[in-house]
């Protein structure tokens, strides 16, 4: 008889198991769902393509559908490769560009040093822009963490980039739509809001009209984001 | 009987599985995978002999993942990781040699990568019996003009060797 109450009881807690499995899986899936959802969100409405640039000089671009879009950008603060702390909201009067990227990324490789010579075109109008790298890290292991940091900060000197390179603490993304595809890049205006995104690697001339945007230019070019081809 | 003990012994093992080598908190077949491993399920081997295992996988339209050996250091390699099941060596590996491939804004700069179909032959030599195969491929995917985090396809092959 004892044993028999064993038993029930084994199963019970095996099926109750078995379902709290089930469920948090369920829920796992649903927020990657969500979380890719978003991601798809961001992708810019397109605004009229250069050509029809000139027909639309001073309206605004069409974004409605990026959540970010004239939203205040998450402020966060971040170690540099040097160690030195940079806060976003410590650029306030400065145009952004934030740019999420990671060391095995080859877009963003292409991007980079655009965004270097962009930097230089335009600094003197209050240009800044912000790499943050993507790149795992291994919080555990004290001797890993350092190699990969390093890793980080030689990727970056071997693309000569001219800029902050910050390095992400698996949290700074999450308000900005977790970001999943790389180069992800966000365009702030001196006021720290969002005027522009891209997911994926853009076309020069729209990082270029994207960077006027957010220092309060009037040019508007297509703002067509790119990625999440056959993701599932 | 049995069968409930052995279920009941399953389920709480879900709950308490000891991690892996490979396993993050996010289990592989939790994330949304660019690779599928596609089969086989099941092979039949000579016990005590090296034999050969193709494991086929696909890579989802679109997408190319790096070859096990990319041509940038700081590119990630696709890599098979299997824990040895207890009657199981597993010896070498090999990988099919990447195709080359360009970025439409940099044609010149070749990457290795693996699209479509490919299969990754592993040597392996079993004791008689029954045996699972369970390991993930570990690989990096990007499309024409992103890239996505590494990820982790799960593989699993039940060997029967005689």
């Amino acid at each position: 008889m004892k044993r028999n109450y064993l038993v029930i009881v084994v199963v019970v807690v095996a099926v109750v198991l078995m379902a709290w499995a089930g469920v948090a899986n369920y829920r796992k899936r649903k927020e990657e769902q969500d979380r890719l959802k978003q991601m798809q969100a961001m992708m810019m409405t397109a605004t009229p393509p250069p050509s029809a640039a000139g027909a639309n000089s001073g309206s605004e671009p069409e974004m409605m559908t990026n959540p970010l879009a004239g939203k205040v950008a998450p402020d966060f603060t971040l170690k540099d490769t040097t160690g030195r702390k940079v806060s976003l909201s410590s650029y306030k009067g400065k145009a952004v560009v934030l740019d999420f990227w990671a060391t095995w990324c080859a877009p963003c490789k292409i991007e980079i040093p655009w965004l270097e010579k962009l930097r230089d075109q335009y600094a003197s109008q209050g240009l800044e822009v912000l790499g943050v790298s993507e790149d795992d890290l291994d919080l555990d292991d004290k001797a890993k963490l350092a190699k990969e940091k390093q890793d980080i900060a030689d990727s970056a000197t071997k693309l000569h980039i001219n800029y902050p390179v910050l390095i992400d603490d698996n949290e700074t993304s999450k308000p900005y739509g977790g970001i999943d595809a790389l180069p992800t890049t966000f365009y702030i205006d001196r006021n720290g809001k969002v005027v522009a995104a891209t997911i994926g690697l853009a076309d020069r001339d729209e990082i270029e009209a994207n960077i006027q945007k957010s220092l309060g230019g009037q040019k508007t070019v297509g703002s067509e984001t790119q990625a999440q081809k056959g993701q599932p | 009987m049995r069968a409930l003990i052995a279920l009941a012994i399953l389920a709480s093992g879900i709950a308490s599985a000891q991690k892996l080598p490979w396993q993050t908190d996010e289990t592989p077949a939790q994330q949304p995978q660019s690779v599928k491993f596609l089969y086989p399920e099941q092979v039949s081997v000579a016990a005590g002999k090296e034999s050969v295992v193709e494991l086929h996988f696909k890579i989802n339209p679109g997408l190319h993942i790096n070859s096990h050996v990319p041509r940038e250091k700081s590119f990630i390699p696709t890599q098979l990781i299997v824990a040895e099941p207890t009657g199981v060596k597993i010896g070498q590996v090999d990988f099919p040699e990447g195709s080359d491939y360009s970025l439409a804004f940099a044609p010149n700069e070749k990457l290795s990568v693996y699209t479509g179909e490919f299969v990754v032959r592993a040597h392996i030599t079993a004791q008689a019996g029954e045996h699972l195969l369970d390991g993930v491929l570990r690989y990096q995917a990007c499309d024409t003009n992103a890239c996505y985090p590494p990820r982790k396809a799960p593989v699993a092959v039940d060997i029967v060797a005689r």
